[in-house]
């Protein structure tokens, strides 16, 4: 036996440190998964003040809606003395704390923004059934009921293959419909009825290829006023595959067979991708033939820049996010109109792009119940008529009864106090179901999405062609449903 | 043929060890005083490395708390078979020569400029590092803005010079316009490196080389260039590292296209972890970039060490 205390190896010591940091590591991650309390509930009494002094957390995309609701938040506060903080993000980044938040076990965020594609379809087991909330009797009811939201947006926004459960309610619901210049319209239009042969004037009836000629004069003929006929959002970005889908679909391509169904209810496992179809391929070449002469900056525009080179007086017409008519308005009042998109061989289809709000799966039940007063409160008439009166942004509503109102019907005339309600007459048109665009709701879309817009953008750039570009998306997107999906 | 002293026997029996001396303990003091560092470490990196590799042999579950379901090397069989994840990499690399080739290359240029102006010297210093003092991320922005076709002001003066593309929706321009910028904002770190090691080349050997009327290559090529080449070793080691995980600049101005131009491979990694949530996969592209980082890495300090410059 040794006379001197034995003395640990650096391998002990390092094994030592190993065990110890992991320890400390579990150690915080227990503390930070403990036990939270639920808020408080006062039984009985006024519905609406039950959760009184209860703090939400709402995490929104940074969309005009958004900002009207964070501007006038007082009212539901007075109503129910629940607090709620507002966190807006770009939505990348907003799917990215959802998605780690419902990781978390805990409803950081009792509210979420549930994008269709990004949020409710992959991450539709994290969410809320509100049915159960909508039934419980402590619960006020959704004023006049699910059956007031416009049905597409209901089930596109809301719902996920199955029919009945209710995800998420109605929220906002951008549509790309086509936006142009109405001054420059009315100034050519008998120059360019002589010289193209038909009523130039922007409606559902024109037809791409008219789209086409018509941006094609612009370029020739009107560079004193703009300095291209259109722009498109064709950045390598989400607004590359919604503004060339607009596109495949009125050329009778589609991304899956049975696309409508698998783009208003979604699916789990969509099939093999048709976007190899000999449509589809027909679709994508006259798509990058119309950016061939469209502003070459298209190339590097998402909606926003879009919007902006649109509002900058660059481009007679494009189609964009009608929800941009508000900006339009304050720039250029007067002067822009608005249409539902061209219809090509296979008629017409308006690209939706609505939100709905939800409530984490993560809640517990009386954070919950306070949760659904602030989803009822915020999709409720009253308040979509107060967003499209706020000045600090709003978007349209998604509900029927708001749009019957008659002072909303009085908005879509200017003088308009709710410019957003100048693109009434064309939404309406684009909500309808067999005019509405809906993409692919399949939980695998975000990685999908970006084998479509990154293909595309190597079409336009010409390093492949369309043909190419669209068996390329095919078989990545094949690949990429066939992996399938767990969250 | 032994060495005299090594075949003494003397000598040997005092060389070997006696079995009765105190043993040496082989964690000391030092090793005690190293441990809450150790462990520190431990909870920073060893664990979440740890956790890396076993991510990267799963498929990460998300939903209902975070866990792990084996499936083997499937994630590594599909990075290794992966045709867009190899044209990552040839971009990365593509892209790590360019920034770094040029900012050394300009870097020293600047360097040696400016060591020769004698009054003014420290403000124009100044603003040569201003750059360097922005966030990736503003360098990101204002490349943006400034090349934005609608109000830019590059795209405004290329126009009024002809140019008729748009600079960042072609994949040459787009991949051009990340590097300068990155370039606009590191050169200023190799000039001032460059600019402390020219400090240190001592007078009297630029002195004696003027009086013995060497021209100025020859004083670059045989003494400054030799006298400053450790200096210059350590900015490339720092500007590489960093060139390794360009994020920042490409994320805010091109998204990695058009055309995945400028996708290298940490825009593929963000993607493929925080937009597909596809974890598993993420995390064997992550350890790839981490072997290519301690590879690139390796390589310097090697170099350094040959050196002796790391002792």
């Amino acid at each position: 036996m040794s006379d001197h205390p034995s003395q640990p190896s650096r391998r002990d010591v390092l094994r030592g440190a190993l065990a110890t940091g992991a320890s400390l590591t579990l150690a915080g991650s227990l503390s930070s998964c403990g036990s939270r309390d639920d808020v408080a509930r006062v039984a009985g009494g006024d519905q609406w003040r039950q959760f009184k002094g209860a703090t939400l957390n709402f995490i929104s995309e940074n969309t005009a809606p958004t900002a009207a609701i964070a501007a006038n938040l007082r009212p539901f506060t007075d109503l129910t003395g629940i607090n709620v903080n507002i966190v807006t993000l770009e939505l990348t980044a907003l799917v990215q704390r959802v998605a780690l938040d419902l990781a978390s076990g805990r409803a950081q965020y009792q509210v979420v923004y549930a994008d269709p594609y990004q949020v409710l379809a992959p991450y539709q087991r994290g969410l809320v059934d509100l049915r159960s909330l909508q039934a419980d009797p402590n619960l006020p009811d959704l004023p006049l009921g699910l059956t007031d939201f416009i049905p597409t947006q209901l089930d596109a926004a809301g719902k996920f293959v199955e029919p009945a459960p209710v995800y998420a309610l109605p929220y906002d619901a951008p549509t790309m419909i086509w936006q142009y210049r109405r001054d420059l319209f009315d100034k050519y239009r008998d120059r360019m009825t002589n010289d193209l042969g038909f009523d130039p004037r922007p409606s559902g009836d024109r037809t791409w290829e008219e789209y086409f000629r018509i941006a094609q004069w612009f370029n020739k003929n009107a560079k004193s006023d703009v300095a291209y006929g259109t722009g498109h959002q064709g950045r390598q970005h989400d607004s590359l595959m919604n503004d060339f889908s607009n596109v495949l679909w009125s050329y009778g391509g589609d991304y899956f067979d049975n696309g409508k169904e698998v783009g208003r209810m979604g699916s789990r496992s969509p099939g093999p991708c048709r976007i190899d179809s000999a449509a589809a391929i027909t679709g994508a070449e006259f798509y990058n033939r119309l950016l061939g002469i469209a502003d070459p900056a298209s190339k590097t525009w998402d909606w926003d820049g879009l919007g902006a080179a649109f509002r900058a007086g660059r481009l007679a017409m494009c189609p964009n996010w009608h929800e941009y008519a508000a900006s339009n308005e304050e720039v250029l009042p007067g002067k822009v109109d608005y249409s539902p998109l061209p219809k090509g061989p296979g008629g017409t289809a308006n690209m939706y792009g609505g939100t709905g709000v939800a409530i984490s799966g993560n809640t517990m039940p009386n954070e919950r119940g306070a949760a659904w007063l602030f989803i009822v409160w915020a999709t409720s008439p009253q308040t979509q008529l107060a967003n499209l009166k706020s000045k600090a942004g709003g978007g349209t509503p998604t509900r029927t009864s708001v749009y019957e109102l008659p002072e909303v019907r009085a908005a879509e005339k200017r003088p308009s106090s709710m410019p957003n309600m100048l693109t009434a007459a064309a939404v309406r048109q684009a909500w309808q179901p067999d005019k509405i665009g809906l993409r692919p709701k399949i939980p695998m879309w975000n990685e999908c999405n970006t084998a479509i817009f990154t293909q595309l953008s190597r079409m336009l750039t010409g390093s492949v062609p369309p043909e190419e570009a669209m068996r390329s998306i095919k078989e990545r997107v094949d690949q990429i449903v066939e992996r399938g999906w767990v969250a | 043929m032994a060495h005299a002293a090594d075949s003494s026997p003397v000598l040997r029996q005092a060389a070997r060890p006696q079995s009765s001396a105190p043993k040496e303990p082989r964690v000391g003091f030092e090793g005690r005083m190293m441990t809450p560092g150790l462990i520190l470490l431990a909870a920073l990196s060893i664990v979440p490395f740890l956790a890396l590799i076993a991510m990267s042999f799963s498929r990460v579950l998300l939903l209902g708390g975070v866990r792990l379901e084996v499936i083997g090397i499937t994630n590594w069989v599909r990075f290794f078979t992966d045709a867009d994840m190899w044209m990552s990499w040839l971009r990365t690399i593509i892209y790590f020569v360019l920034t770094v080739g040029l900012e050394m290359a300009l870097g020293v240029g600047i360097a040696l400029c400016l060591y020769r102006v004698l009054r003014g010297r420290n403000i124009l210093l100044s603003l040569l590092l201003l750059p360097m003092f922005a966030a990736p991320v503003i360098v990101g922005l204002l490349g943006r803005y400034l090349t934005d076709s609608t109000f830019g002001l590059y795209a405004w003066v290329l126009r009024s010079l002809g140019y008729t593309g748009d600079i960042l929706g072609s994949p040459v321009s787009a991949f051009a316009a990340v590097v300068l910028m990155d370039v606009w904002e590191w050169t200023p770190l190799i000039a001032l490196i460059t600019l402390a090691g020219l400090s240190s080349v001592p007078q009297s050997v630029r002195e004696a080389a003027a009086v013995d009327g060497a021209p100025a290559w020859m004083t670059l090529r045989y003494i400054i260039f030799p006298a400053i080449a450790n200096v210059l070793l350590v900015a490339l080691l720092i500007r590489s590292m960093d060139a390794i995980r360009y994020f920042d600049i490409i994320w805010v101005t091109t998204n990695g296209g058009p055309a995945d131009a400028t996708k290298i491979v940490p825009i593929r990694l963000y993607e493929t972890a925080f937009r597909f949530f596809d974890l598993g996969y993420a995390a064997a592209i992550g350890l790839a970039m981490l072997a290519f980082s301690i590879f690139i890495a390796r390589t310097f300090v090697r170099l350094l060490d040959t050196r002796g410059l790391t002792r």
